[in-house]
């Protein structure tokens, strides 16, 4: 299992960069996640890793071995189509055998391999049913049985589970995690939906509109610790609330506007950082406590007023006014262990949260 | 980065059916269209252009040929279309068990022998036919009538034949035509009618156009059925174009001749389709 | 009450299209020859009919040449998408194949028998399959580069991807997928030969006589049953036809 490396690769689609000198290196074995906004080229990026457009620059190397002008048909890279693109005149057996047929290997080892897989798909009782003849959840693990019995070093998968029902998403979402913790092949995996990105990332990428990356890291980090507020907005929801920076060299804190000065905490000091700058900070709404009675021990305070409140079964969203007009969002896990408090409409509340849940971004 | 990989494969694979098609299809339109402009000398060089073959038909004999051919071309194809957009609308709207049967009954003489249906005519219309017999037989008349080498025995045929032509094409579009946007129209307060011209008409115009020409083009060289239907007169283009180029030293009027018919043809043709797309698309409207 | 108008219309219509073609071939069987009425049932007129040579030969002429000419027009077709398939840009050149439909047969008759003229190619079954290639041409190429088109083009990069060189992808997943429209599009080429009247009447020469040329014969010396007998079986074949080419279509509806 080799690494895939990507140097300063670029991609022009009618003169404008789609992909816009991305350099990535994407771990062998691991599951690997690019997660960006709808049309950011994503996809693009899996095709060219794949050899289905060409590269206008850069270079794409599998270890040490320079792939950039290996054909399509040499890469020892398989991909799994948003649409499945399973062959409609071919039954569910000949599918599979495809990539086998075309090795040449003898008749008895690709009948065995294919039905080893097609039982740990489940999918022994349609072996010769036609692709129009299955539901969609089984033309999708057909798809993926195809693109892994040929055991190749790379999957891609291009937004497998776009075309899925939700309740299907959930359950394929974890077998796929399963099946690449049991093969050991790195697995690429792009979708525009951040929790499934979330969900099954070893290592995730982050892509933006202008097709560069904006960070790359694990799953964790890059929720809690977003670098862009492009990020930030991006996975997950988050509150933003711009203002300036003081006392950086004592105890540091943002001022804002017609609201107060709050606490910060600069554990790394960035080279953006100095004493009066413009910045925003990044809250995350589950990580606010909202209350109407008065809690201690926190670092930073607020009021609002609630303005509506939207139910989503096992959390509460409430969405707040302060005191300046700006908004927040706040999130509160529905655990009701213990008798709570009912916080309505109209209410005024507290609001309070630590200053080491706040991220620090540049403005 | 990569190499093109067109530039792998010769052009040659790709070539038989240009180089047929050119060779075989252009080349000779070409030569035909050369015949009527090119002088040759005595000795068979080339001795310039003139138009002076064209000069030979532009006489009122000539122009009634084509005009009649004109006329004959713009009849049958609005009779085909009168006829063939409601046959093809009921046909798309049909259950579908008729469905199939019906439109097997409507392919079936379009795959069979065009002469064997002209004779099928004859055998209809002839003197000694069967309509005449069983006319007399009624007593309803006294003496055979004349059906054929008539205009009437003309048309008859010519919509016979090509009315399969206007049919498929228009069912073709119709059969693809998504339901939901009558159910939307009526839903929005049209009535059946109005629909029909609105919505229905304008976005089936693809399938009438095709209709159009692949009616009006052949039925305007047409040569077969006035010569079989319409006995000896030498009322039509097809007529007139065998009549030369099959004659004795008359080829290269022939091919003059072919020359100014077609153009008037693709002129007419050409006409026709920008007025069809003005018709049938409603005019938008955007004073509010 | 539209229920009616409408049964009425198409009845009036199919009508229309099929007395003549029922008359025709009850009076195949009739005893005695036209115009006496119906005098009794008999095999007579068929027998006489399988018995001309002159059928038979007008008969094998125009099958050679609509069997040659679906074989030419259909390879060449399939040439033609096979170079597309590969990366060829034929689209640009596409439009001349639309000659076909804007220039009428008698025009184009004229001009390949001028043409032969002067290129000293005598007319026989050679110049029959040369133009009835054409006609075949005009609807072989723009029919099946329409499919083509319409195929997903990630099924071909599905293909590449799990292995296949290009030229594997065209003759595993590319040419099957298209086989239905290849099938139905020759049979329709091979009837549009079989039955052409108008390119046959110039080009065909006087040695070689189609069967459309036989029929034409036997139509100038008036109505005979024999001709009756010779309508009846050949509509039988096209019905048989037909019925092949619907149950084809019904089938490929799948893909």
């Amino acid at each position: 299992m080799r690494s895939i490396t990507l140097k300063r690769v670029k991609k022009l689609i009618n003169g404008s960069p789609i992909i816009d000198d991305i350099s990535l290196v994407i771990p062998a074995g691991k599951f690997f996640a690019l997660l960006g906004p709808s049309g950011c080229g994503k996809t693009t990026l899996l095709r060219l890793i794949a050899g289905l457009e060409k590269l206008d620059s850069g270079q794409i190397f599998m270890g040490d071995e320079d792939i950039s002008d290996c054909p399509i048909n040499e890469r020892p890279i398989n991909i799994v189509f948003q649409n499945y693109a399973l062959f409609p005149h071919l039954n569910v057996f000949e599918n599979i055998a495809y990539s086998l047929r075309l090795k040449k290997m003898p008749k008895i080892l690709i009948q065995q391999k294919v039905l080893k897989i097609l039982e740990a798909f489940n999918l022994e009782g349609h072996i010769y049913k036609l692709p129009s003849q299955l539901s969609g959840g089984q033309q999708q693990r057909v798809a993926l049985a195809r693109a892994i019995v040929g055991e190749p070093d790379l999957l891609l998968l291009d937004e497998p589970l776009a075309a899925l029902d939700f309740k299907l998403r959930e359950k394929v979402l974890l077998e796929l995690i399963e099946l690449q913790e049991k093969l050991k092949i790195t697995f690429v995996y792009v979708t525009h939906d951040q929790f499934e990105a979330l969900t099954v990332a070893d290592q995730m990428a982050i892509m933006n509109h202008d097709g560069t990356i904006e960070q790359i890291g694990r799953p964790k980090e890059i929720y809690e610790f977003p670098i862009s507020s492009f990020v930030a907005k991006f996975v997950g929801t988050t509150n933003i609330l711009p203002g300036t920076l003081r006392n950086l060299e004592g105890e540091p804190e943002i001022e804002i506007t017609d609201l107060g000065k709050f606490k910060v905490d600069i554990s790394q000091k960035k080279s953006w950082m100095s004493e009066g700058c413009e910045m925003m900070i990044s809250i995350r709404p589950e990580k606010i406590l909202i209350t109407k009675k008065v809690a201690h021990n926190f670092s930073n305070h607020l009021t609002g007023h609630v303005h509506s409140i939207v139910y989503h079964g096992r959390s509460t969203q409430y969405n707040l006014i302060l005191k300046n007009g700006m908004r927040l969002q706040v999130f509160e896990q529905n655990e009701e262990h213990f008798p709570q408090e009912v916080i309505d409409y109209d209410n005024e509340v507290h609001l309070y949260w630590q200053k080491e849940n706040a991220v620090l971004l540049e403005r | 980065m990569r190499k093109e990989k067109s530039s792998e494969l010769p052009f040659a694979i790709g070539i038989p059916a240009l180089l047929w098609q050119v060779l075989f299809f252009y080349l000779p339109l070409l030569f035909i269209v050369g015949t009527s402009v090119i002088l040759l000398a005595e000795d068979g060089s080339f001795a310039g252009l003139s138009f002076k073959s064209f000069g030979n038909f532009l006489t009122p004999v000539y122009a009634r040929v084509i005009f009649f051919s004109l006329l004959l071309g713009i009849s049958n194809t609005v009779i085909c279309l009168v006829i063939g957009y409601p046959l093809a609308y009921f046909l798309a709207f049909t259950g579908k068990k008729f469905k199939n049967f019906l439109l097997f009954l409507l392919i079936v003489p379009f795959w069979t022998n065009f002469l064997l249906h002209v004779y099928a005519w004859f055998f209809v219309l002839e003197r000694e036919g069967v309509v005449n017999t069983l006319l007399m037989r009624l007593g309803v008349i006294h003496e055979p009538i004349h059906f054929l080498n008539s205009v009437f025995s003309i048309m008859i045929m010519m919509v016979y034949y090509y009315l399969p032509f206007m049919v498929l094409p228009i069912y073709s579009s119709l059969e693809r035509f998504d339901r939901r946007l009558i159910e939307a129209s009526l839903d929005l307060g049209a009535t059946s009618l109005e629909t029909f011209r609105k919505i229905v008409l304008p976005l089936t115009l693809r399938g009438i156009s095709a209709g159009f020409f692949l009616v009006y083009i052949p039925s305007f060289a047409e040569f077969a059925i006035p010569e079989l239907m319409g006995g000896d007169k030498l009322m039509f283009v097809g007529n007139a174009i065998s009549h030369y180029i099959l004659g004795e030293g008359t080829g290269s009027l022939g091919a003059s001749f072919t020359v100014i018919s077609c153009t008037v043809l693709l002129l007419t043709a050409g006409g026709f389709y920008l007025l069809l797309n003005r018709l049938l698309t409603p005019k938008q409207r955007c004073d509010g | 009450m539209g229920k009616i108008a409408r049964l009425l219309f198409i009845a009036t219509i199919y009508l229309f299209l099929y007395v003549p073609i029922i008359v025709l071939i009850i009076f195949s069987f009739n005893t005695e020859s036209f115009p006496s009425p119906w005098k009794g049932f008999t095999w007579r007129w068929y027998e006489e009919l399988f018995q001309s040579t002159h059928l038979w030969k007008a008969f094998s002429n125009s099958l050679i040449v609509a069997l040659s000419s679906t074989l030419i027009s259909v390879t060449a077709g399939v040439l033609l998408i096979f170079y597309a398939a590969q990366g060829g840009r034929i689209g640009k050149y596409l439009f001349l194949f639309y000659g076909n439909l804007v220039i009428p047969e008698t025009v184009l008759a004229v001009s390949l028998l001028a043409f032969f003229g002067l290129m000293s190619i005598p007319l026989g079954l050679t110049t029959l399959v040369l133009s009835h290639t054409l006609l075949g041409l005009g609807f072989v190429v723009p029919m099946v580069y329409a499919r083509f088109r319409e195929l997903d083009y990630r099924l071909t990069e599905a293909s590449l991807v799990l292995g296949a060189s290009s030229i594997q992808t065209f003759f595993k997943i590319t040419l099957p997928l298209l086989s239905p429209t290849l099938v139905t599009t020759a049979l329709l080429v091979f009837i549009i030969s079989f039955d052409d009247f108008i390119l046959s009447y110039f080009c065909a020469g006087s040695s070689s006589q189609t069967l459309s040329l036989y029929i034409l014969s036997m139509i100038r010396s008036g109505v005979s049953p024999v001709v009756n007998a010779l309508s009846t079986l050949l509509l039988f074949l096209s019905s048989l036809l037909v019925w092949i080419f619907f149950s084809l279509k019904i089938r490929a509806r799948i893909f």
